[in-house]
């Protein structure tokens, strides 16, 4: 069984304590199970239920609390059908985690409510970021705050250069922090030293965002992005999907090199190889029923 | 090869015409009419009119407007052209009546503001003295037309290559060009309004580029109004400007038509037509730039009449006027045409803006290609369109193109769209679109998830919608200035709108 590579998990002492824990019935709606992954785990079905809504401390080896998420219950908005059930998470700053499993299972569902995307209600539970409430903030406030979410596929916008959006953005963001904003021209400077790091030609810039743009520029805008804008929680959505292997090791790259101390990066994928690129601390498993793959 | 599209729609948009035109009933012996019953003027050089009893059937307001008009004009000798131009306008207005919405092309637009109100045509010439409010800030020669009047010393027309004509019918350099010019004036039939104008028109506007003549700079046409009536006054003082456009064989040469109205909410009405006569292999590009006031009727016909090899591309930007209404009329006389139509309609007040337009392919391999968007954003707001394209037996291997986008922003904004194909040639490429929407809440959230607030990101993201069309504007200044106008317009209705 997978436990076995659970070498340092952070919430072993907890284990035992987990009524659930003993049930073998599959759980009906998405749930994370976190197992730590010093080295990677080979992982089998089922293998472990960890559900745990103690709490935790504010700092572990002086790392401070970054984000911590308590028996998060969602539905989609349209539907009201429920599609997160008691999800709990918790990141400290430095830390990197990776989400993993099958289609459907609620892993992107997870990220989109994180950011607070409007096709979904969250019904219960709690999300906090740095000590602030997350459900109290708008999605533009939740950004502001330090959460990057890089978009499983984003969309295209037309009539809107790369240049002018990552402009917005960089200028609300230095608002926030009431430092000066930039003019485009001062701004392009900026932004063309972190050309390199996505691998990434000049008239990337001039063109619309994302439109035409093939997969793999997508995946690198997004990262091109998060190096202009910065955050402490990047939220990685299948940032590997569609990259062949050289623009894979671009982006990791890219991600590595934005990693400090003082940030954290929550993966979310299917694929170990990116696993092999940018090394996660943790790695959670989102398991689902029959019942919540039916979710659209 | 054949892929058609044909709307089911379009079976049934052919429009009503009012009267039979061709029905004997309407055959009159004479071929110069006048509305004057009164006699007041016996010093017109026109015979005293003797109406028809056929004339029982005409409407008698329209009769009475083209007998204001009709008076209004100076009795000085009128040049042949012209001449020929009233009396057909004439004839046909005895079997026009005015419009209704139970009449199809205006079924979603109402003209009842301007029948309600007291229909004034502007008289008098303007004086150099009112000038002083007229701004001039173009590059371009340009030639200023206020209130259907050249005015000569707000003109510079300097730039222009040699044997360009532009000015005065009555002052066409050779008896040569009169008779070219007379073979194109009153060839097409418009609607009602299009005849009020050819009855009304105090002069014509004449652009003549010879054959082969390359103009490399466009010709700046600005429209002006100057007298309007008062908001609640109920009265409409109306221009009838009216501006040919003939490029010889092998011509080329941009107009940009500037509409502009005084600040506020003057009324009047501009019932404007232009004609466009493009020769073998010409090329037109043709710029049309409306921002009356609001309280304005904006009525204005384009006629576009295009040989074998020619080029004719429009770009419309319109967001004044009380009520503005483009027609437009491309008509192919020739193989191996291209024409390119993109229009931007801004409805942000309460105001209707509609863009009837008609292409007719009867000849072989044409391309058209046409791009319709509106925004509204007021609850009492319209858009129209009807796009008409013809593709008759002859056009075979044409590639004909039509999309139409409408953003709606507020609630109770209406748009009535009909994008209409009727394909009778069985070997073209034709495609067609009608999309109407608010934003795209992806793509709104897509700004807010990089921090973006959602009134920045709405203001962004409208502006974008607009841009596609204002970034065809072939002149720089032009196009900055209906960006500038587009904010101007859009900032506080957006910040409104969320708030």
């Amino acid at each position: 069984m997978a436990m076995a590579h659970c070498y340092t998990c952070s919430i072993s002492s907890n284990f035992f304590s987990n009524p659930k824990f003993h049930s073998n019935n599959s759980p009906p709606f998405p749930k994370l199970f976190t197992l730590s992954a010093i080295r990677l785990p080979q992982f089998r079905s089922n293998s472990l239920a960890v559900d745990s809504t103690t709490s935790y401390p504010l700092e572990k080896d002086d790392k401070k609390l970054l984000l911590q998420v308590n028996d998060l219950t969602a539905v989609i908005a349209e539907s009201q059908q429920t599609i997160l059930n008691g999800v709990n998470l918790t990141v400290y700053e430095g830390e990197v985690h990776a989400i993993m499993g099958k289609n459907g299972s609620g892993k992107s569902t997870l990220s989109k409510v994180l950011v607070g995307h409007p096709d979904y209600e969250v019904t219960g539970g709690t999300m906090t970021f740095k000590g602030q409430n997350l459900l109290e903030m708008d999605p533009e406030e939740r950004s502001l705050s330090g959460i990057f979410m890089s978009f499983q596929s984003p969309v295209a916008i037309p009539g809107v250069s790369n240049a002018d959006f990552l402009n917005m953005a960089y200028n609300a963001r230095q608002r926030k922090l009431g430092l000066p904003e930039l003019g485009p021209i001062e701004f392009f400077s900026h932004v063309y030293s972190k050309l390199d790091l996505v691998n990434m030609k000049m008239d990337f810039l001039n063109r619309n965002v994302n439109e035409g743009f093939s997969g793999g520029e997508r995946k690198r805008n997004e990262i091109l992005q998060l190096a202009v804008l910065g955050a402490d929680l990047a939220i990685l959505d299948e940032i590997d999907s569609g990259l062949d292997i050289d623009a894979l090791q671009d982006v990791a790259k890219a991600v590595n090199g934005l990693l400090t101390s003082n940030n954290s990066v929550l993966m979310i994928t299917h694929y170990q190889r990116l696993l092999e690129y940018i090394k996660p601390a943790y790695i959670h498993i989102m398991r689902y029923t029959t019942l919540s793959f039916e979710v659209p | 090869m054949s892929a058609s599209t044909l709307t089911p729609i379009l079976l049934q948009s052919i429009s009503t015409q009012l009267h039979s035109l061709s029905s004997p009933l309407f055959h009159f012996p004479t071929s110069r009419f006048s509305f004057n019953r009164k006699l007041k003027h016996p010093i017109s050089s026109k015979p005293a009119s003797i109406l028809t009893p056929h004339a029982a059937l005409s409407d008698p307001f329209v009769l009475q407007i083209a007998e204001t008009f009709e008076d209004s004009l100076s009795s000085s000798t009128t040049p042949s052209p012209l001449q020929k131009l009233r009396d057909s306008s004439s004839e046909s207005l005895l079997s026009l009546s005015w419009p209704t919405r139970k009449d199809e092309p205006f079924r979603f637009t109402d003209t009842s503001f301007i029948k309600s109100s007291e229909i004034q045509p502007i008289t008098n010439p303007p004086q150099d003295s009112d000038f002083s409010g007229i701004s001039l800030d173009t590059q371009l020669p340009y030639l200023t037309i206020i209130d259907g009047y050249i005015a000569d010393s707000l003109s510079g027309l300097s730039g222009l290559p040699d044997g360009v004509f532009v000015g005065s019918l009555s002052k066409l350099p050779s008896d040569g060009m009169v008779k070219r010019v007379a073979e194109f004036v009153s060839n097409f039939e418009g609607d009602l309004f299009w005849s009020l104008n050819g009855v009304g028109a105090p002069d014509m506007v004449v652009v003549y580029v010879p054959e082969g003549c390359r103009v490399d700079t466009h010709l700046h046409l600005r429209y002006c109004s100057m007298k309007g009536s008062d908001f609640g006054s109920n009265k409409l003082p109306v221009s009838n400007p009216r501006v040919l456009v003939l490029v010889e064989k092998g011509g080329e040469v941009g107009i940009v038509e500037e509409f502009v109205g005084e600040d506020g909410n003057k009324c009047y009405w501009t019932n404007s037509v232009t004609e466009f006569i493009i020769g073998e292999g010409a090329s037109v590009n043709h710029s049309y730039i409306q921002t009356q006031s609001l309280g304005a009727a904006n009525i204005k016909w384009t006629s576009v009449r295009q040989d074998s090899g020619s080029t004719y591309k429009l770009v419309e930007f319109s967001s004044g006027g009380k009520l503005s209404r483009h027609n437009l009329h491309v008509q192919q006389v020739g193989p191996d045409t291209v024409t390119e139509l993109s229009t931007l309609h801004l409805s942000i007040n309460d105001q209707t803006q509609d863009l009837h337009s008609s292409l007719v392919l009867d000849h072989p391999r044409g391309y058209t290609n046409q791009l319709h968007k509106c925004i509204v954003a007021h609850p009492h707001g319209q858009a129209v369109f009807d796009g008409n394209v013809k593709v008759n037996r002859c056009a075979q291997q044409t590639d004909a193109g039509q999309l139409t986008r409408s953003l709606l922003l507020v609630p109770q904004a209406t748009v009535n769209v009909k994008p209409n194909l009727q394909i009778i040639a069985d070997d073209v490429k034709c495609s067609h679109g009608a999309a109407i929407s608010d934003l795209e809440l992806d793509q709104l959230f897509y700004f807010q998830a990089r921090g973006i607030d959602q009134v920045t990101a709405r203001k962004a993201l409208v502006f974008s919608f607009g841009a596609e069309v204002i970034e065809r504007i072939p002149v720089a200044s032009l196009r900055e200035k209906a960006k500038s106008h587009i904010s101007e317009l859009l900032d506080p209705t957006i910040e409104n709108s969320i708030t």
